[in-house]
């Protein structure tokens, strides 16, 4: 179960944006995504989501073309977590959180609705939130609220097969450096539990340390994707960013000053 | 819940007060004379109703496009629903007795005309819209206003080629009354405006989730277009129907779901009704003391609403300045 981009290409007027992109994320693993600013990872996260069609090529989801998907049905498959928006209206976090949860309609799924906004409340450490304006927080608690509401969009009864998959465009971004981590270890978490994880990430040391796979995005291109150990590599780096970097594959750190 | 009660106690009340005094409970004991039911039945109730209605309708509206546009300053008036409603009402109230003889719509013809007025509105909101599309709400609040600048244009030269006695209708209809309520227009205004309000609540869940922001509604399964036309078309034909039958009341759909925010919280599940109930006790309050405070004479409820409602307003956007 996977979801596979094939052959993506996406022309905003007229400007290129992605060229013959394909790339597949698997259940149970951390795909990152990096490369420099410009260079087309939310348009592809957000044609991954079915937030932008692509000018060419296709989207499959678990061996059926996303178009076929409804809106609804393509909410219980995938959760997404991007740059959000201000909220007007005074909701309390634990009201925004609860907007997380899709009517999946399977068995012993609703009735576990109290328990699992707990469960995903406990994870993120937002117990002491819950009844707090949401307009009030910080910009970092804000983005955890919006972790937890999109953790709760995949939570399932344990007998539920459903192939589910994650994608993040910068979720550590406004994080502070526990919190980073914690973050990047509920990811692992997930994997670990048979979600596919597809992220955008900033941090050259977050991907090294928790991706299965990083692809390095360049001009609208994939130019590598691999293991971290082979991925990360100095001379690509170097071309992409315009930086002089070294990467230690013993402690699987990259170094930039 | 409270506010539930409110509207019934706030009806009850109304329908015994007035120039002409009914006790609603010697009503409900068979102990008023024939007189006094007619009154009760054939003027008071269908006002009262129509009031609630009109309220109901503008609190409801004002409540779910402040969800749609995700702007505490959005009010029916405000996509041009209102001033379409308007222009097709002043073009019967200027033109019709010359051209439209009285048998053929008669006492239909001025709510007709306004909801054709409505509709139009409608119908061009969705062709610059592209059906309501994905272009985003400020440029539909910006067809809004340009609907809103022409539909005056329309009133304007209205106003300039109307007589005297026209002029002073067209002035009174802009100020708002229920004073012309009777059953055979309320009782099918009851039904849609009902419908359409039982309709649109089962979707305040659709618009929590907007309220996140468009891509955000519609990665947890929500058709963002087909929302947004529920939205729009719902309070089209509720505005329209109320204008058409009461004429312009200001401020109401901008103000009650405020006040029902401050009381308990913004999920639409609750703020929908509560508006639509509140809103139907304020409009039936404000129109009995229309009634009573000159009496015999009326004041006309819109001055009313727009004179308690302006500040509130004003005080509203000093609010959110600070905050």
């Amino acid at each position: 179960m996977t979801i596979k981009l094939k052959n993506i290409s996406y022309t905003a007027s007229g400007f290129k944006i992605l060229e013959n992109v394909s790339l597949n994320i698997k259940r149970g693993e951390i795909l990152s995504l990096i490369g420099p600013n410009g260079a087309g990872k939310s348009t592809l996260l957000n044609v991954a989501t079915g937030d932008l069609e692509p000018s060419s090529g296709t989207v499959i989801y678990n061996d059926q073309d996303l178009k076929q998907l409804n809106i609804v049905e393509r909410s219980f498959y995938r959760a997404v977590m991007s740059q959000s928006q201000q909220i007007v209206f005074d909701f309390s976090v634990q009201e925004i959180i609860e907007m997380g949860w899709v009517d999946r309609g399977l068995p012993n799924y609703s009735k576990n609705f109290d328990k699992a906004v707990k469960e995903v409340t406990t994870l993120c450490d937002l117990e002491n939130l819950l009844n707090r304006k949401f307009n009030k927080l910080s910009g970092g608690e804000q983005r955890r609220v919006h972790f937890a509401r999109t953790l709760l969009q995949l939570w399932r009864p344990s007998e539920a097969k459903d192939p589910l998959f994650m994608l993040l465009d910068e979720p550590t971004a406004n994080l502070d450096l526990y919190y980073e981590i914690r973050l990047m270890e509920i990811i692992k978490l997930k994997a670990a539990e048979g979600i596919g994880i597809f992220l955008i990430l900033h941090d050259l040391n977050l991907a090294a340390r928790y991706s299965d796979r990083i692809a390095i995005i360049n001009e609208g291109n994939i130019i590598k994707i691999d293991k971290p150990i082979s991925a990360l590599d100095p001379v690509l780096l170097k071309k992409i960013y315009n930086l002089d970097m070294t990467y230690d594959k013993k402690t699987n750190k990259v170094s930039y000053f | 819940m409270i506010t539930v009660l409110v509207t019934v106690l706030s009806l009850l009340v109304a329908s015994s007060m007035g120039s002409f005094k009914v006790s609603i409970v010697d009503y409900f004991l068979n102990l008023s004379s024939s007189l006094e039911n007619k009154v009760l039945e054939q003027i008071r109730l269908p006002r009262v109703l129509l009031a609630g209605l009109v309220g109901a309708s503008l609190g409801i509206s004002g409540a779910s496009l402040q969800g749609l546009f995700r702007n505490p300053l959005a009010d029916p008036g405000l996509i041009g629903v209102s001033a379409g409603a308007a222009l097709g009402a002043s073009i019967i109230i200027v033109l019709g007795s010359s051209y439209i003889p009285d048998y053929l719509f008669g006492p239909f013809i001025l709510p007709l005309s306004a909801i054709l007025g409505a509709a139009l509105v409608i119908y061009l909101l969705y062709l610059f819209t592209k059906g309501f599309g994905y272009q985003g709400v400020t440029y539909m609040l910006l067809v809004g206003i340009a609907v809103n600048a022409l539909a005056s244009v329309g009133i304007g030269i209205l106003t300039f080629i109307s007589s005297d006695s026209e002029l002073r209708g067209l002035t009174f209809w802009t100020m708002g009354s229920f004073g012309a309520a009777n059953w055979s227009l309320v009782l099918p205004a009851i039904i849609i405006v009902v419908t359409t309000i039982s309709l649109l609540i089962p979707y305040s869940r659709q618009l929590d989730l907007l309220q996140l922001g468009e891509p955000e509604a519609y990665r947890l399964g929500v058709d963002v277009k087909g929302l947004k036309f529920r939205v729009i078309i719902s309070s089209a034909i509720i505005v329209g129907i109320s204008v058409s039958l009461s004429g312009m009341i200001g401020f109401v759909g901008l103000v009650v779901p405020h006040l029902m925010r401050l009381l308990g919280g913004v999920n639409h599940n609750y703020l929908l009704p509560a508006s639509a109930f509140f809103g139907a006790s304020i409009m039936i309050i404000a129109d009995l003391l229309s009634r009573i405070l000159i009496q015999p004479a009326e004041l006309p409820v819109g001055l009313l609403t727009s004179a308690i409602g302006a500040p509130f307003f004003l005080w509203l956007i000093f609010r959110i300045r600070k905050t």
